[in-house]
């Protein structure tokens, strides 16, 4: 499971490290870190909760990875040929 | 009260009889409950335009549902927090800091004042807090079976331990009191009174702490710097005016409600004594069924929002106690339920401007309630008492009298 950090969303509420304080990491503000998160196997339902947790809205649960893969056989350039 | 024109460009058909100030319910009533008093505009259009919805009288769009509050809060850019509330009291125009600033010059001085506020500073301080409420606790348990609960807990915890994080002295706790009663809830004549007082009083502190730095807020502020410069006199004024009133009386409220609700409700009373694991999920769920602020915005541009023709300059009010009944956000809104998860109120509002001490003051709430329930027995609303309650711009309760004979 991953979880998709919109961090320009993030306000500093501190929901979800209340929660999961492994999963989600602040700053010195107390403002989400950077980056979306790879959640470990035994960890999955405090991070749910912890990315429900949020009053703006900031956090998207991504259970399917698998489905994100980027098709990187492509290349931009043909596209915009 | 006086009947305001609507503004030419809002529908009449969108202008409903509905104030925080006006409405049956707002105004000091014994054994009220203003919040459920709101929640009746659940039943109605999720926006319209109340024609006196400020403390001053002005009009304002009702925004009632908490996705649209959310979308409001979060656009500062089209919904500005710039009104000068405190110093227009006084006939001037300067904002308090960073309240009433929008980005991007809110985010440098939110910058500066978060770590003050964060988390982990708050784990560093939640001794104090608990020490402070274990010696006022322990004195109203020496003293009888009945005390004031605001008089004697609510306020001396919180606006001491606000005291204490500004470097202030704990035996003008009084005075301070008076200041911010008079200010927030007092009349034409003591609010700017007041306010004249608290500015006089800041200004008098920079100036101390300018002349001999100490460790505390004032003088972390005066030698503080943002964009690669000191402080001008404005901005530290802004900024310890907004402080010290935030602190005074919001925490006490929430504490107040919360008591209020616990002596009515003696099965979950007991079981929060009982199992005092429970505090943390339950104090959520207090604070969302008992906010206290209503968050006014002014729009600056002409916005057709969710059918309402909101036009520049018009204001827009986003109350939380308002957002917190919203059935679409919560099931059974109305019903207050301590073991409510995912609970995503919106009692220290949403976007940038979301409160600096929201970490603190949830420590403050959840300490007071664990303290309290571990050394008052089971306790009730004294017999021919009643607690009083109001609306308006601030929801507070005046009076708590409990009774544990």
């Amino acid at each position: 499971m991953r979880i998709i950090v919109h961090k320009t969303k993030c306000q500093g509420h501190a929901r979800c490290s209340a929660q999961a304080p492994d999963v989600f990491k602040l700053d010195d503000e107390g403002y989400i870190l950077p980056g979306d998160i790879e959640v470990a196997e035994g960890q999955q339902l405090l991070a749910s909760r912890g990315a429900r947790s949020c009053p703006e809205r900031a956090l998207e649960l991504d259970p399917t990875p698998a489905a994100r893969v980027v098709p990187d056989a492509i290349e931009p350039r043909v596209w915009r040929a | 009260m006086t009947i305001n024109a609507v503004p030419d460009h809002v529908p009449p058909e969108m202008v409903r009889d509905f104030s925080l100030f006006t409405s049956p319910g707002m105004a000091s009533t014994p054994n009220g409950d203003p919040h459920a008093a709101v929640a009746c505009v659940h039943a109605g259009p999720p926006i319209f335009y109340s024609p006196y919805n400020t403390r001053d009288g002005r009009g304002t769009w009702v925004i009632t549902r908490a996705a649209d509050q959310r979308r409001v809060l979060q656009d500062a850019e089209t919904f500005s927090s710039h009104r000068s509330i405190f110093s227009s009291a006084l006939g001037e125009n300067w904002p308090m800091i960073p309240l009433e600033l929008d980005p991007p010059a809110h985010g440098v001085f939110r910058s500066l004042l978060n770590p003050l506020l964060s988390p982990k500073r708050v784990v560093v301080l939640e001794p104090k807090v608990r020490e402070r409420a274990i010696t006022l606790i322990l004195r109203i348990a020496a003293s009888g079976t009945s005390c004031d609960v605001m008089k004697d807990f609510a306020f001396p915890f919180t606006v001491s331990i606000f005291l204490r994080l500004l470097g202030l002295p704990d035996h003008r706790l009084d005075t301070f009191v008076g200041w911010a009663k008079d200010l927030l809830h007092g009349d034409d004549v003591k609010r700017p009174a007041a306010a004249r007082t608290i500015v006089a009083f800041i200004d008098e502190l920079a100036t101390k702490r300018r002349k001999e730095p100490v460790d505390d807020f004032m003088t972390f502020i005066i030698q503080a710097q943002v964009e690669g410069r000191r402080l001008t006199e404005e901005e530290v004024r802004g900024i310890g005016v907004l402080v010290f009133i935030a602190g005074l009386d919001t925490v006490a409220a929430a504490i107040g409600f919360g008591l209020a609700y616990l002596a009515r409700n003696i099965k979950d009373q007991d079981l929060l004594r009982r199992e005092p694991d429970r505090i943390v999920l339950a104090a959520e769920e207090l604070l969302r069924a008992y906010p206290s602020v209503q968050i006014i915005r002014v729009a600056t541009k002409d916005i057709d929002f969710e059918g309402a023709p909101i036009r520049k300059g018009d204001y827009v009010s986003c109350a939380a106690m308002i957002a917190n009944r919203d059935p679409a956000e919560f099931e059974c809104p109305n019903t207050v339920d301590l073991a409510r998860e995912d609970n995503r109120h919106a009692a220290f509002g949403y976007g940038p401007h979301r409160c600096l001490g929201s970490h603190l003051a949830r420590r403050e709430i959840v300490i007071g309630l664990e303290e309290w329930l571990a050394r008052i027995p089971a306790f009730r609303i004294q017999n021919a008492t009643a607690p009083i309650t109001s609306g308006g711009h601030l929801f507070g309760i005046e009076n708590l009298i409990l009774d544990w004979s």
